[in-house]
């Protein structure tokens, strides 16, 4: 029974730590970067709460996507069907979406955190993190326990990276720059340059 | 440039950089919109040609649609609905897509063809409470497809040219100059420093646009 439970947390565990360095949705993949550009640039947009709500809806969605995806398996085989997964995943999300609303309008009774959280969640379900994340794993037919510690994994991973980018932003847009660098292509040369970081850590690897 | 012409664009020139969507506001290079298929998926000419084709099949009859179907402003909901349409448009789009490039090409281009559903460059209107016309959704789809396309086919020609020396398939340096920017990192490099250039070049134009009037 130890055992069991011991190779359990090591195939989870080890998943999440893939998913946050060495397969990082933003810096491997370059899932959600217009998001994660939106959000270090938006003052109104808190992102300690985005990637709290993002976190809850990947793991949430990722236990559905992997439900229906199952559940749909023959369905989605067929030969010229490859396409009609998508479908299933983007079904996943909105249910996640609908469940996350529901219980948010439960717990939060004030009126004022309510509309803060719901403004939030839109941007943090739809959202190419998670719908690449369900399809990455739905691809390469994760379990469930895969499943879940790859889901959490790429939301801390994506917090890691919006906290870099947003610790960033003061000197990317500092006078000293030259004016056409400033702002957005000064950002996504330092987003390369922390992807090359990355891969000297972990060997690189094609991202499709 | 002709006088009228210049004086006309020297004295709408904020409405016009606000409103032109292929130059002087580009969805990709102004607004970081749409980075995700350019930076990963787009690393050679024929991954940028096919998700142009998706991209011109669905924005703008994804916009249109939600414009005529969407009655609601609360922006959660508008989400799922957007979201909604563009699956459908997606289906679509993917079988005619299939039709002209072969299906193997597609299934190459691995998560990016369905993340396409969900990306802001098609669903990005879905933020904004106020209702929009067919017209202006029609309008405005056309050009930011035209912008997006224009970027794509760009840095895809770039990073295969620069990744595997070709073009196209067809070989143009005997070697790889820096095969780096096949990777996701060089990606974000090659993007980077076509945004800066192009930036660059639309504060040329408005320079240009500022010192012709003044001689006038």
């Amino acid at each position: 029974m130890i055992e069991v439970l011991r190779s359990g947390l090591a195939t989870f565990f080890v998943y999440a730590l893939a998913a946050i360095f060495a397969q990082n949705a933003v810096f491997s993949r370059s899932l959600g970067v217009s998001r994660l550009l939106k959000l270090v640039d938006d003052p109104a947009m808190d992102t300690l709460l985005f990637s709290g709500l993002l976190c809850i809806v990947q793991v949430l969605s990722s236990m559905i996507g992997y439900g229906l995806n199952q559940l749909f398996l023959p369905w989605t085989l067929g030969d010229g069907r490859w396409y009609l997964r998508p479908v299933l995943l983007v079904a996943a999300t909105v249910i996640t979406f609908f469940i996350v609303m529901f219980a948010v309008a439960t717990i939060f009774k004030k009126r004022k955190s309510l509309t803060r959280v719901a403004a939030a969640l839109p941007a943090a379900t739809f959202n190419c993190c998670v719908l690449g994340t369900l399809l990455l794993m739905a691809n390469k037919n994760y379990t469930l326990l895969q499943t879940l510690g790859f889901a959490l994994g790429t939301a801390v991973g994506y917090m890691l990276a919006a906290l870099l980018v947003a610790e960033s932003q003061r000197t990317l847009h500092s006078r000293n720059l030259p004016q056409s660098f400033r702002g957005l292509p000064a950002t996504l040369v330092y987003l390369g340059i922390l992807a090359l970081a990355l891969y000297g850590f972990t060997g690189q690897m094609l991202t499709i | 440039m002709k006088k009228e012409h210049l004086k006309y664009i020297h004295q709408h020139m904020d409405r016009i950089g606000r409103r032109d969507r292929v130059f002087l506001n580009n969805p990709v290079v102004m607004q970081g919109i749409g980075l995700t298929p350019v930076v990963a998926a787009a690393v050679n000419l024929q991954n940028a040609a096919v998700l142009s084709m998706m991209v011109i099949l669905m924005l703008t009859l994804t916009r249109v649609l939600a414009a005529l179907i969407c009655r609601t402003s609360f922006v959660g909901l508008r989400a799922v609905i957007y979201t909604s349409i563009s699956t459908v448009v997606y289906l679509g789009a993917v079988f005619v897509t299939q039709l002209v490039f072969g299906g193997s090409l597609l299934q190459s281009i691995g998560i990016y063809l369905p993340l396409l559903i969900i990306d802001p460059i098609i669903i990005k209107r879905y933020v904004r409470p106020q209702k929009e016309k067919v017209s202006t959704a029609l309008y405005k789809g056309v050009l930011t497809t035209v912008g997006f396309v224009l970027v794509i086919l760009l840095v895809g020609a770039l990073r295969e040219l620069l990744g595997t020396g070709t073009l196209f398939g067809f070989k143009i340096f005997s070697d790889a100059p820096i095969p780096i920017a096949q990777m996701a990192a060089g990606g974000f490099i090659v993007m980077g420093l076509v945004a800066a250039i192009w930036r660059s070049l639309a504060n040329l134009f408005k320079k240009h646009v500022n010192m012709g009037v003044k001689k006038l």
